[in-house]
């Protein structure tokens, strides 16, 4: 057992738990977005990080990755996590404000604003639906290519994939796909509003008598009066 | 070549080569440097035309050949040295190899291709006294010069492999790691790690997958970093024989160069060396007969920056996508393949044979406590000595910019440097006195990095520098990690902004934040220090955001969308010459007229004597030809266009009518700003208390550049019935502030220049016959007076001295003319044009003198002592101090003296003791003004022009007045006097003709009259030029303006014209 102090409350851990599962165990609240329980954690959101260290060696770090180790005083949300989580936000709401999972986070976190140019995108490479493919449906279809501006997520050479067995594992986990529903233009959000987003990793087609996978989906409640 | 046997068949054959080497000394050998600069400098013809004479006339006994990597002195490639003698001959041309080749076979030195440095001449015959290299100590980069990269004989010849041959005869690993740890070394490629514990926590980690791994990393990917290049390049074996010990010492067997694709020679060489060294025994299996096993793998990377980070690299070898991953664990612990790998940067791994060799503490006596050893840089940028230079740690960056690197290229003056690359950050010029190491530059907000060192001068922006390295940062962010792909596009899409002329004061802030973010957060390397750069130019040149963000300007006129046209962007007035140009090549001279007159009120007196700061700026210029004539063409238009042709608009205005303003000085600033409140609707009364208006127009300068004539045609047309000008009145003695105000002026503007001769302050300088120069100038310009005696010495070597000394060249009974100056040519701040036209007219020119002494007879002035001075340090206006020369005074017998080194402003008239005084500059008694708005220190009054500057030139006071009338009009109106500027860009569209020449390079040439015309005549020198010329030259125009202009579209009832004629 591996014991470290997280916000002054000292607990003991096995070895090879992450700080992210340490704080989870005890109920300290940590925001993620490319973690979900049964895949392997990525860091790539960057919004779990925490704090650890002391002095000027302390530094910011992605808690869903970081195993714990003895002695480690961590510090889940001190001055600069929260700045850090914010301008996160920021960025994200900057990006992709469509998405009801960043919007909940950011209201969740008193970001109502962002000061970047905006734009929207429909993918935040945030990585689960690869890891979804990969790790639980055991398909290996989708996956990153390219590097920096030029990242994205598809099948190798956007070629057509003979591996995807289409079960929208992938549309499932994505937080990007997950509109919020209606919102200011009702008639636009059809059921099965995640596919009208057009997921960029696969082909459309075969989604269109897809169900819907949110619940309870506004725009269906309303296209029901 | 047969595999050596043992440590001691490897001795045996290092004599022998010794042996052979010096049976062929004595005899001289050409080295030539082929590294990938010194080829591209044009090395390869260099090296054929040797072996070619070589061959040809049979030399190959008398001369030898040696080919290297990089020597390090590449701005002066390709070159040759000359072994023994290390005489240097640079920046050959083929047509020189044969002297070259002629002066070594005699054991001469050829004088005229010899090193020479440019500012002192003086020729430098041995290598290692050339300034480039004296400060230098080079440890690592001298092998270059004495070993071919692809002969390992040559390395083996010059002690390579004895650290080896040391390593293994001791045979115990532990005492390799602890000499490297005594030794002090840090890793060189930027972490500054120490090597040794590194390899101590590599030899210890066991993970029971047995294999360990050594990884050299060459993977240099800072812009404009090419030390490991260099070493690779040409010296593989120093690599491969540090690998080497490093995996003896940590127990590896395997290793790997990770080199990156971008270096094919280094790739190469790197192959060679590995090849003879296995050929040889000392790689494979049983290394020289010990149980030692070592093998090294060549790894090509493939163009992604983030893969010099080292668990990106990992990932690389092994075949996937660089991306990094978070440590711990760390690579020594789980590296390649999960087992224990030890990553070097290359320069680190060549210094351990040094180690090894030399010892630990002889090792530790270079460089400062904790920063031992040398480091490489590349200097680079805006410096004389381009290249590689290997300095011991803790030497200053003064030294490396100034004594090593020879100062600035230019006439612009350095301020700053870039160190780390894209991950650090810059060093302003003011902290130059640093000394260079590791801990000491992290505290100064930059990092050592790999070594690259970019020397930024007066007209690189520093915006521009951020957002030149956050694009590339942005594009070789590896993108996982949300806030480094997102952050360094946001960042990059901020400083787009503030360089396009958008940016606004939250930008700033928002910059900030974000950039500690990003730095917090990232994952690897790259992100937490993308950054930097931003963060770095921030700190210390806030300034510049400033003028970006505010004044929407950018100094260095770098920023395109913030500068538009250059030409416009240049003037103080904002004249947009590339309109009035388009004008000209079009035959429309009134629509030219009209442009260059709504800028300037004085177009014909500038089209004279304006020094033209819009060519210094022409594209046609910077792009390496000869820059538009624009002041020439603006002569042309002057010339044939009646001023009376030009009806400004004047508004009319009840609020403007009802207040006068008092202007002091009737020179071009008092005249523009009494033209401009006109235009507003004010009234002013324009003081002059010469006998007639246009200040140093008249007084100063003569009429072989000015005519009178057009002085006064200028000022008739500028004079209108909202202004008078009344003469002869002086303030302090006709009137002063106070009375002005009593008399219900409601502001009062005061721009009566610099006409005070700074003093030399040496005794007899009011002996008969020394004369203040602005008094010289005065006595012809406005009385006709000849002051000139037989022999005219003038003092000083700016404009007025300049005049001056022209002006006496045309009086009568003068025999000569000397201008003395005490620096060197270059650096005389007089206008070129002006100092050509006086040496072409006669006027002596002695420079590096200065007086030190005036000789009178009979209660006359009858010579001067001048002591010679040389060039010494640099001083704070980063050129080089005029240092006296004890023992070479010397006397010059002269009739006249003119002292014209420089000017102040009289202003006892409103700076005595008082309540309401004017606050002056004590130094030189200009009036202290607000430069933005220019407010005195006392309300309603303003000052501007010369008076405030100091002497300046004709168009800064005409901008001044024009600013006057703007800041005096708020003033009244009760306005705030600072608003938010605009952006002066190209607007109006003017469609371009047939006929563009713009790859003609060379101007037109531009008439002037003879010779002996000149000389005892004040005609105008300068004549117009023809309608052909004009047009010829107007065409060279780049219409840098088309970038932001667009035709207006259609008309359509055009359209419908069309449709029916089908």
């Amino acid at each position: 057992m591996i014991k470290i102090i997280m916000n002054g409350v000292p607990v003991s851990v096995e070895e090879g738990t992450t700080l992210l599962e340490a704080a989870q165990f005890i109920g300290f609240p940590i925001p993620t977005l490319c973690h979900l329980e049964g895949l392997s954690p990525y860091g790539a959101c960057r919004l779990c990080v925490v704090e650890i260290g002391e002095g000027s060696k302390s530094k910011l770090v992605s808690s869903c990755t970081y195993p714990a180790e003895e002695g480690l005083r961590v510090r889940t949300s001190s001055t600069r996590v929260v700045k850090a989580r914010k301008m996160i936000l920021e960025l994200l709401l900057a990006s992709c404000p469509q998405s009801k999972v960043i919007q909940d986070l950011a209201s969740k976190y008193q970001v109502r604003q962002q000061r970047f140019r905006q734009e929207h995108e429909t993918c935040i490479l945030c990585g689960l639906c690869s890891r979804m493919c990969s790790e639980q449906m055991m398909a290996h279809a989708i996956g990153f290519r390219g590097r920096g501006d030029h990242r994205s997520l598809g099948t190798p050479f956007d070629i057509k994939s003979e591996k995807c067995r289409l079960c929208g594992g992938c549309i499932y986990v994505c937080p990007a796909c997950q509109l919020r529903c209606t919102y200011t233009q009702p008639e636009m959000a059809i059921c099965g509003g995640c596919a009208n987003l057009s997921p960029p990793c696969i082909e459309k087609k075969p989604f269109d008598d897809m169900m819907c996978y949110m619940s309870p989906c506004v725009a269906c409640e309303i296209k029901k009066d | 070549m047969n595999k050596l046997q043992s440590i001691d068949a490897l001795d045996r054959f290092r004599s022998q080569l010794l042996r052979e080497h010096k049976a062929h000394n004595g005899k001289p050998t050409l080295v030539v440097c082929a590294g990938t600069g010194g080829q591209a400098s044009g090395s390869n013809d260099i090296l054929r035309i040797i072996k070619k004479l070589i061959l040809e006339r049979n030399l190959q006994d008398k001369i030898g050949l040696r080919v290297t990597g990089c020597q390090g002195f590449c701005e002066k490639d390709p070159f040759i040295v000359v072994e023994p003698g290390g005489h240097l001959y640079p920046k050959l041309k083929m047509k020189d190899v044969e002297r070259v080749i002629a002066a070594a076979l005699k054991g001469t030195v050829d004088e005229e291709l010899i090193y020479k440095e440019l500012w002192d001449r003086k020729s430098y015959h041995a290598q290692q006294d050339i300034p480039f290299f004296k400060k230098q100590k080079r440890t690592i980069l001298g092998d270059n010069q004495y070993i071919d990269p692809i002969r390992i004989a040559d390395y083996i010849a010059h002690g390579g492999y004895a650290a080896l041959g040391k390593v293994l005869r001791r045979n115990d690993p532990e005492w390799i790691i602890s000499e490297v740890i005594a030794s002090g070394l840090r890793g060189r490629g930027g972490a500054g790690f120490s090597t040794g514990k590194k390899w101590e926590f590599a030899r210890a980690a066991r993970n029971g997958l047995g294999q360990k791994y050594l990884i050299a990393n060459c993977d240099e990917g800072d812009p404009g970093a090419y030390m490991d290049r260099s070493i690779l390049e040409g010296n593989p074996h120093a690599i491969v024989e540090g690998m080497l010990i490093a995996g003896i010492a940590i127990g590896a067997t395997q290793a790997f160069i990770y080199v990156r694709s971008e270096y094919p020679l280094a790739i190469k060489h790197s192959l060679i060396a590995l090849r003879q060294a296995t050929d040889l025994g000392l790689l494979g299996k049983n290394i020289l007969n010990t149980d030692i096993e070592f093998e090294i793998e060549v790894v090509r990377g493939a163009g992604a920056f983030v893969c010099g980070e080292e668990t990106a690299l990992i990932k690389s070898i092994s075949g996937y996508v660089g991306e990094p991953r978070q440590r711990p664990p760390y690579p020594v612990h789980r590296g390649l393949w999960g087992r224990p790998t030890c990553i070097n940067n290359v320069e680190t791994l060549a210094n351990i044979p040094v180690i090894i060799t030399r010892g630990a503490k002889e090792f530790a006596k270079v460089g400062v406590p904790r920063n031992t050893g040398t480091k490489i840089f590349s200097l680079v940028g805006k410096i004389k000595n381009t290249g590689l230079v290997e300095v011991p740690m803790g030497i200053t960056i003064n030294t490396i910019v100034n004594d090593i690197g020879g100062g600035p290229v230019g006439s612009a003056r350095i301020k700053a440097v870039q160190t780390g690359g894209p991950s650090g950050g810059c060093i302003p010029a003011s902290m130059f006195d640093l000394p260079i190491d590791y801990d000491s530059l992290v505290a100064a907000g930059s990092i050592m990095g790999s070594g690259g060192m970019i020397v930024m001068d007066e007209n690189t922006c520093m915006v521009d520098v951020a957002k030149y390295f956050m694009k590339f940062l942005k594009d070789e962010s590896c993108g996982k990690c949300y806030t480094c792909r997102k952050g360094t596009q946001r960042l990059y899409e901020i400083l787009e902004d503030i360089a396009d002329g958008k940016g606004t004061e939250a930008h700033v802030a928002l910059l900030e934040e974000l950039a500690t973010v990003v730095k917090d957060t990232s994952m690897c390397g790259l992100g937490q220090s993308a950054p930097n750069p931003v963060l770095s130019t921030l700190r210390y040149f806030k300034h510049e955001y400033a003028r970006h963000i505010h004044d929407k300007r950018c100094d260095a006129f770098v920023c395109k969308g913030i500068v538009g046209a250059p030409c416009a962007s240049a003037c103080p007035v904002g004249t947009e010459a590339w309109r009035y140009i388009a004008h000209i090549q079009r035959g429309e001279y009134q629509e030219a007229y009209n442009v260059i007159r709504e800028a300037n009120p004085f177009p014909s007196v500038c089209a004279r004597v304006c020094h033209h700061p819009c060519e210094d700026r022409c594209k046609s210029g910077t792009q390496g030809g000869d820059p538009v004539a624009i002041r020439a063409l603006k002569r042309f238009v002057t010339d044939r266009i009646d001023p009376r042709s030009y009806k400004p608009v004047h508004v009319h205005d009840e609020f403007a009518a009802s207040h006068k303003i008092a202007i002091i000085g009737s020179g071009p600033a008092g005249l523009s700003a009494a033209h401009y409140l006109s235009l507003k609707g004010y009234k002013s009364t324009v003081y002059e208390s010469d006998t007639r208006p246009g200040g140093m127009l008249y007084s100063a300068i003569p009429s072989y550049r000015l005519p009178r004539a057009t002085i006064d045609k200028e000022i008739e047309s500028i004079t209108d019935e909202n202004i008078s000008v009344r003469c002869s009145m002086t303030l302090g003695r006709d009137m002063t502030i106070d009375t002005l105000f009593e008399e219900g002026y409601s502001a009062v503007f005061l721009a009566f220049g610099a006409h005070k001769s700074l003093r030399l302050n040496l005794r007899g300088e009011d002996l008969p016959g020394v004369y203040p120069s602005i008094q010289f100038l005065k006595a012809f310009n406005q009385r006709g007076e000849n002051l000139s005696g037989e022999r005219v010495g003038i003092v000083g070597g700016g404009n007025s001295a300049v005049d001056a000394a022209r002006v006496a060249l045309r009086q009568p009974g003068v025999k000569n003319v000397t201008l003395f100056y005490r620096r060197t040519r270059e650096e005389m701040p007089a206008f070129e044009e002006e100092i050509e036209a006086a040496i072409q007219e006669g006027v002596h020119l002695e420079t590096l003198v200065a007086p030190t002494g005036i000789l009178q007879e009979e209660g006359r002035l009858s010579g001067v002592e001048f002591i010679n001075n040389q060039l010494g340090d640099f001083d704070e206006s980063g050129r080089r101090r005029p240092v006296p020369v004890p023992g070479t005074q010397h006397i010059v017998p002269l009739d006249t003296l003119v002292v014209a080194i420089s000017e102040g402003s009289d202003t006892d008239c409103v700076s005595v003791a008082g309540v309401n005084r004017i606050e002056v500059d004590p130094r030189n008694g200009t009036i202290k003004a607000d430069s933005d708005t220019l407010v005195t220190n006392r309300p309603g009054v303003f000052a501007g022009g010369d008076v405030v500057t100091g002497p300046n030139t004709v168009i800064d006071a005409v901008a001044a007045g024009k600013k006057a009338a703007v800041m005096i009009d708020r003033y009244l109106r009760k306005e705030p006097l600072k608003q938010p500027s605009a952006l002066r860009l190209p607007r109006h569209y003017v469609e371009p003709t047939n006929g563009h020449s713009p790859l003609q390079t060379k101007r037109v040439p531009l008439p002037r009259i003879d010779m002996d015309k000149r000389k005892h005549e004040f005609v105008e020198v300068e004549r117009t030029l023809t309608e052909e010329d004009a047009k010829v030259e107007a065409s060279r125009c780049l219409r840098c303006d088309l970038d932001f202009t667009h035709p207006p579209e259609p008309e359509p009832a055009i359209e419908e014209e069309r449709e029916q004629l089908v």
